[in-house]
C-alpha cells in the first residue's frame, strides 16, 4: 500500500514537472465560448494579484520553471489539506 | 469549466455562495460518519493527483483544449462524500492561490465540479453494482463533465451572459467531447490504481 501510494506520487510530480510541457495552451471549453459568444470581456478578478496567478510563478523567467513552481505549490498545499483532514476526522472518531 | 469572477449574475453567485456552505459542512459530517482511518494518506495523495491532472490541458477539436476534472476518479477512490470535500479544497486553492476560477463563482463551481460533478460521476458504478465495471466508469466520468456543464451554463443563461440556443449547443457541444476523454482517463486511470493497490478503489458497504 505504501508502494502504491509513492508510485501516485512520483507521476503528481511527473505531470507538474514535465506534463505542463505538453499542455494546450488552447482556452478551455468556457474560456472559448466566452470568446466566441463575446462575454469574456465581463471576467474581472476580485483576488489581489497572487504571485501564482495562472499557474505561474512571478519570479521565473523561464515558462518551465514558472509552471512546474506553481504546480509544485499547488499539489504540496492540496497534500497537506488531505492529510490534515483526514487526522482531524481521525481525531474527531 | 471554471466560472471566473464577472460571468455570474450577483444573485446567482450569492445564492449558490450560500448554498454552499451548509452543503459542504454535510459532506464534511458524512465523510467523518464513514470514515476509514487507513485511507489518511490517500486523501492527501489523489488530491494533489488531480489538481496536478487539472493543470494538463489536452486538445479538444480546433482551438479549445479541455482536462480532466477527476470528480469520478476521486468519488472511486475516496468514496463520494470525502471526493466533495477533497474537490472543494482543489476548487478553493485554485481560485485563491492560482486565480483559476472565481471567488465570488466558487459556490457555483463547487455545486458544478465538487457535487455534481463527484456525484453523478459516482452513480453508474452505484446503479451497476460491480456489474460491467469499465462500462460504468466511463460513464461516469462522461455525466460527471456533462452535468456539471450544463449547470455552468444554466447559471451562466440566468445570468443573461449571451443567448441561450449558442450558449447552451456551443457549452454542451464541447463538453459532451471532453466527457469522452474524462471517461477514457478515468478508466485508466482506475485500473492502474486497482492493479497498484486494490484497496484503493472505494468499496460502499451499502446500507
Amino acid at each position: 500500500m505504501k508502494r502504491a501510494l509513492w508510485v501516485i506520487a512520483a507521476v503528481t510530480v511527473g505531470l507538474v514537472l514535465f506534463g505542463v510541457l505538453l499542455a494546450s495552451a488552447f482556452p478551455d471549453g468556457l474560456a472559448r465560448v466566452a470568446g466566441d459568444l463575446g462575454f469574456a470581456g465581463r471576467q474581472s478578478s476580485v483576488a489581489a494579484g497572487s504571485p501564482f496567478a495562472g499557474y505561474e510563478t512571478r519570479f521565473f523567467h523561464s515558462r518551465w520553471a514558472a509552471q512546474a513552481s506553481a504546480g509544485v505549490v499547488g499539489i504540496v498545499i492540496l497534500y497537506g489539506f488531505g492529510v490534515l483532514f483526514g487526522r482531524t476526522l481521525k481525531r474527531n472518531k | 469549466m471554471h466560472i471566473p469572477d464577472g460571468f455570474l449574475a450577483t444573485p446567482v453567485w450569492a445564492a449558490l455562495d450560500l448554498a454552499a456552505i451548509p452543503a459542504v459542512g454535510y459532506f464534511v459530517r458524512r465523510t467523518q460518519a464513514g470514515f476509514d482511518e487507513s485511507r489518511v494518506p490517500l486523501l492527501g495523495v489523489m488530491g494533489a493527483f488531480v489538481f496536478a491532472a487539472q493543470m494538463i490541458n489536452f486538445p479538444v477539436g480546433v482551438g479549445t483544449s479541455g482536462h480532466l476534472v477527476g470528480g469520478t476518479l476521486l468519488a472511486l477512490t475516496l468514496g463520494p462524500a470525502a471526493a466533495t470535500v477533497v474537490m472543494t479544497a482543489i476548487l478553493t486553492v485554485q481560485a485563491l492561490v492560482f486565480q483559476d476560477g472565481g471567488i465570488t463563482a466558487l459556490g457555483a463551481n463547487v455545486l458544478n465540479m465538487a457535487m455534481a460533478g463527484v456525484w453523478l460521476g459516482y452513480l453508474p458504478c452505484r446503479l451497476a453494482g460491480g456489474a460491467k465495471r469499465r462500462a460504468a466508469v466511463f460513464a461516469g466520468g462522461w455525466i460527471s463533465v456533462f452535468g456539471a456543464a450544463l449547470l455552468a451554463t444554466t447559471e451562466l443563461s440566468l445570468s443573461r451572459v449571451a443567448p441561450d440556443r449558442p450558449l447552451f449547443a456551443s457549452m454542451l457541444g464541447i463538453h459532451a467531447v471532453t466527457g469522452l476523454i474524462e471517461g477514457a482517463i478515468t478508466v485508466a486511470a482506475l485500473e492502474a490504481i486497482g492493479r497498484l493497490s486494490p484497496k484503493f478503489i472505494f468499496r460502499e458497504e451499502l446500507p
